[in-house]
């Protein structure tokens, strides 16, 4: 069929198998994907605008928004920047309270993603059982912070209250528990046929073009780049804690879902070290105390990187040496996960662009912020 | 490390990150050496508005050696050189800045808004919007959002 009798579709922007607002125009030739452009911006809100009228410690419950399955990542890679431009540290406690808290997250938001790429691909038990474990997860973020999604957690010098003994406690039964319910979960993936069939070798994802589009986090590290920002530009206190960064070289949809599934094993590893490791100290810098903190200054720019559990974060601030930042942006690695999109769902049957587009771990408050 | 081209100046900037200032003109030039020189991820492009010029700050990183450095070049007329022939990655991020910005990225293969439907009036991020005129979206016949400033031509 020659280009001019290809059928349009539109998907979205409300469609089941969307994870959000995301609306492709497709170009279809009988079953056969052909073109696909992605149109965003259907929950943009201007997080970038609204910050620069916002205090600096304010900011971060629009933060907590952009990637709202988990949330903390946001709140670390934003604190990451800021703290730096306002010259304020932090004690080590807080530093293992924040490495804790990300990486719970981070098991929090794949687990988000397992159960919902199972229902892309008809398999609804999954997602119970994934709901389940996580819940466990907000009882545990209920327990620290009194919030069960938008935690609005940490703030500029610290967190808000110390970590309790109940919490440590209930971590720790986490820890135990979680990697044999984990193992169930894998095997409900692992062990279904229709599963696997969709997932080997669709949508495959050269190094290259990874490279080249900006690709990170969990995708790149499936097409064979041994790239995690907390090796390659340590932040808080993953140098001191030891842990692997799984990589596959096939860069097909099975090996993005494998990566996923080890790193929430090995982000487990790392809880478990920092549970034994955390030590005593104050959970507040007092230099950023509650009634200065609409006074804190900043100057200069700052660029800071860390690893989301979609890819590398990022977060730049400039400021005038004003109580409010001049400029924020935010390096969105879901945006530059999807702007591949069109590359790899070149070719393939309408339904094999859903299994390609669900591994791409899509959440729209980050993409359009 | 050795340019082809001039820098205006080098320096280091409160992040510990290598910063290079350089002219519109030797931009291009500067960022084929970079790409040469094996910076291979453009992690992040941004415009900031100082008000009377335009900054355009990008965000290199090596892949392989791990190194990072920050070029910052500055546009009084709102154009600059496009880098998607050397970054793919730089296509959405310039599209964005073009759409909050107005940053005209010329040679860039296909320059639209990337969020804001394309009858939007006015780009937020500058300093300069008026944020009190309120506009309305609505979405035409063929899937497609437009912007209008009358009320009753909103959802």
């Amino acid at each position: 069929m020659s280009s001019s009798e290809w059928v349009e579709l539109n998907f979205g922007p409300q469609h089941p198998s969307m994870h959000g607002v995301l609306r492709l125009k497709a170009k279809l030739d009988g079953e056969i994907v052909k073109e696909i452009e992605p149109v965003i911006g259907y929950l943009h809100r201007n997080a970038e605008k609204i910050c620069e009228m916002t205090y600096f410690n304010d900011n971060l419950i629009y933060f907590d928004r952009m990637d709202y399955v988990g949330a903390m990542n946001m709140e670390v890679g934003y604190l990451e920047a800021a703290e730096k431009l306002l010259d304020i540290s932090i004690s080590e406690r807080v530093k293992w309270i924040r490495v804790i808290m990300a990486e719970l997250s981070r098991i929090a938001a794949h687990l988000v993603w397992a159960g919902a790429y199972g229902l892309d691909l008809g398999m609804l038990t999954p997602f119970f059982h994934c709901f389940i474990e996580r819940e466990k997860l907000l009882t545990i973020f209920t327990e620290v912070s009194g919030s069960r999604q938008e935690v609005n957690y940490m703030c500029v010098g610290g967190v808000y209250q110390d970590i309790t003994e109940k919490a440590i406690s209930e971590i720790e039964d986490f820890v135990r528990e979680f990697p044999k319910r984990l193992k169930d979960i894998f095997n409900m993936f692992m062990k279904n046929d229709i599963f696997l069939s969709r997932t080997k070798g669709i949508g495959i994802l050269d190094k290259e073009t990874a490279i080249s589009y900006g690709v990170t986090g969990p995708m790149l590290r499936a097409s064979g780049v041994e790239y995690d920002v907390r090796k390659a530009e340590p932040y808080l206190v993953y140098n001191q804690v030891n842990f692997d960064i799984p990589v596959s070289y096939k860069g097909d949809n099975l090996a993005r879902v494998l990566v996923r599934f080890e790193e929430m094993r090995q982000s487990l590893k790392i809880v478990e070290q920092a549970v034994k490791k955390i030590p005593e100290g104050p959970y507040f810098n007092p230099k950023a105390k509650k009634s200065l903190m609409i006074r804190m200054r900043g100057e200069g720019d700052v660029y800071a990187r860390t690893e989301s559990s979609k890819g590398e974060f990022g977060v730049y601030i400039v400021g005038d040496g004003g109580v409010k930042p001049y400029r924020v942006r935010v390096r969105s690695p879901t945006l530059k996960n999807l702007s591949v999109l069109p590359e790899l769902a070149k070719d393939v049957m309408i339904a094999d662009m859903i299994a390609i587009s669900g591994t791409l771990d899509l959440v729209f408050g980050e993409i359009d912020r | 490390m050795n340019y082809t081209v001039q820098v205006m100046g080098e320096s280091v900037g409160k992040d510990g990150r290598k910063i290079i200032k350089v002219t519109k003109e030797n931009f291009l030039d500067l960022m084929k050496d970079l790409r040469n020189h094996g910076f291979d991820h453009l992690s992040l492009v941004t415009g900031v508005d100082r008000k009377d010029f335009m900054e355009v700050v990008y965000h290199l990183h090596s892949m392989n050696t791990n190194e990072y450095v920050v070029v910052k070049v500055e546009t009084r007329d709102y154009k600059i050189p496009s880098v998607t022939g050397i970054w793919k990655s730089a296509d959405w991020d310039e599209r964005e800045q073009y759409d909050m910005l107005g940053i005209i990225f010329e040679g860039h293969p296909n320059l639209k808004r990337l969020f804001l439907p394309e009858s939007w009036v006015g780009h937020p991020l500058r300093k300069n919007y008026d944020m009190k005129k309120t506009q309305y979206i609505n979405m035409d016949e063929e899937g497609n959002d437009y912007a209008t400033f009358d009320e009753r031509g909103g959802w």
